[in-house]
């Protein structure tokens, strides 16, 4: 049976793993390429990075911090954050990464998703809705949430399906950060309506919020604070999701 | 002491990235060699051979073409010489793969690359999932029974006769994780990403045989 994955995500800014709500207050939490070392070794089924502050000059940086990551673990990698065209998807695959994330530039430019998967397959095309409710309607947005795109978000989420995605990571932007479980209302409608993987990603805060995003049909679960923080050791995240019953990898 | 030659295939499928440097892990300080072909190679001069593959397989098989690695690669498996195809390098030893248009493969295991069955189910197969042994051997030693492997694919082996599979999985349907032919193996998932259990399998493959 197909294990529900359980992903520590890194903010990352050069080579730190930054902690900020809305990019104020940012924090030092740590050193990537250390931190994701330290969860592929204690479990994790699979590591997400993003380049939070994809700048000219940072990005160089932030490269050869993939590149460093690549080497030292055997988990699958998933990088995202700032990749704007198909150079820039290249270049992360290039440096190690094992799937791109694509988000507002997939929503600016939608070609983007089927360019890329045909180029290096879908399975290495993740694209990555930011969701928020606007006037009753659940809008997909972008730049953290600050501005509202037309797209409808299920309409969308079917569209980057069609388009050749092979997965999904899905953030509500109205649970993120806020450690009050994830959107469950909003990933079921968005696993509903497609057939390709879900990753749950925004407001986990307790191991309950885990078992709840299981029960959205999300195959994967995301999330950065209560592992950063220390709060939950992956195994203590995976015993109680298999003491209720759900298949993980122990 | 001669060292024995390993040759990872380059197909331009994917990243060989994981899988290089896992090998390269291995090897250290042992007696083996290894090289990257990226074209045409006498078939002759290597010991053991691994393809990794990513993606489709009419893109691998013509890739492949254009970098004249089939001609030599044929001769190579008709030797029974030791090969590892990791995912559509699994793929593509069979009779046809159907993944975006119809392909011929390259004969060597019998059966079709097809998709799930199963309309209904989630794909691509994205995660972490055991492995079922029907029977064990030197390298895939009864250790890895019921272990966990990182897989992502959306096709399977179909159509293959029951004593060429060596381990099956289950998603929606029993379909063969790793298919074996005298020493010829494939692996339906990425033991290069499969953390512990994955580094062991391809460390067998590399000094076990």
């Amino acid at each position: 049976m197909l294990k529900t994955r359980i992903i520590p995500c890194l903010d990352v800014i050069k080579n730190k793993v930054v902690k900020g709500v809305n990019f104020k207050n940012i924090r030092v939490m740590g050193n990537a390429v250390e931190m994701a070392k330290y969860y592929s070794l204690s479990g994790a089924d699979e590591l997400c990075m993003l380049d939070i502050n994809a700048s000219y000059q940072n990005r160089k940086t932030f490269i050869k911090t993939v590149e460093s990551i690549a080497k030292v673990i055997n988990i699958p990698l998933t990088v995202g954050g700032g990749v704007s065209d198909l150079s820039d998807i290249t270049d992360l695959l290039n440096a190690g990464a094992d799937k791109v994330s694509i988000n507002s530039a997939a929503v600016k430019n939608p070609k983007l998703i089927r360019q890329a998967s045909l180029r290096h397959g879908s399975q290495c095309i993740v694209v990555a809705i930011d969701g928020k409710r606007h006037k009753n309607k659940m809008k997909v947005v972008i730049k953290g949430g600050r501005e509202i795109t037309k797209n409808e978000l299920i309409t969308w989420a079917k569209q980057v399906q069609s388009l050749g995605a092979g997965e999904i990571l899905m953030t509500s932007m109205d649970t993120d950060g806020v450690q009050n479980g994830f959107d469950s209302n909003m990933l079921k409608k968005v696993t509903s309506n497609v057939s390709i993987p879900v990753i749950a990603s925004g407001g986990v805060g307790s191991l309950e919020h885990f078992y709840l995003g299981y029960l959205t049909k999300s195959t994967g679960l995301l999330a950065a604070s209560v592992f950063h923080s220390r709060k939950y050791k992956i195994k203590t995240v995976k015993k109680y999701l298999s003491s209720k019953g759900v298949p993980v990898r122990l | 002491m001669k060292k024995k030659v390993i040759g990872l295939i380059d197909g331009q499928s994917g990243n060989i990235g994981s899988i290089n440097k896992a090998i390269k892990d291995i090897i250290k300080g042992r007696p083996y060699r290894l090289k990257i072909i990226k074209g045409h190679f006498n078939y002759s001069s290597f010991d053991k051979i691994i393809l990794p593959g990513q993606g489709a397989y009419a893109t691998l098989m013509s890739n492949l073409k254009k970098l004249k690695i089939i001609k030599p690669l044929k001769e190579y498996l008709e030797n029974n010489s030791s090969y590892l195809g990791i995912c559509v390098g699994m793929q593509i030893l069979s009779d046809w793969g159907y993944e975006d248009k119809i392909t011929r493969g390259l004969g060597v295991i019998s059966g079709d690359i097809k998709k799930f069955r199963n309309k209904k189910l989630i794909t691509p197969h994205m995660g972490w999932n055991i492995i079922n042994l029907n029977n064990d051997d030197t390298i895939i030693t009864n250790s890895f029974d019921k272990k966990d492997f990182y897989f992502v694919h959306s096709y399977i082996f179909q159509n293959i006769k029951k004593s060429d599979v060596l381990a099956f999985t289950l998603y929606g349907q029993k379909f063969p994780s790793i298919v074996k032919k005298g020493n010829i193996y494939g692996v339906q998932f990425h033991p290069e990403k499969s953390h512990k259990h994955g580094l062991n399998l391809i460390k067998n493959y590399i000094l076990k045989s």
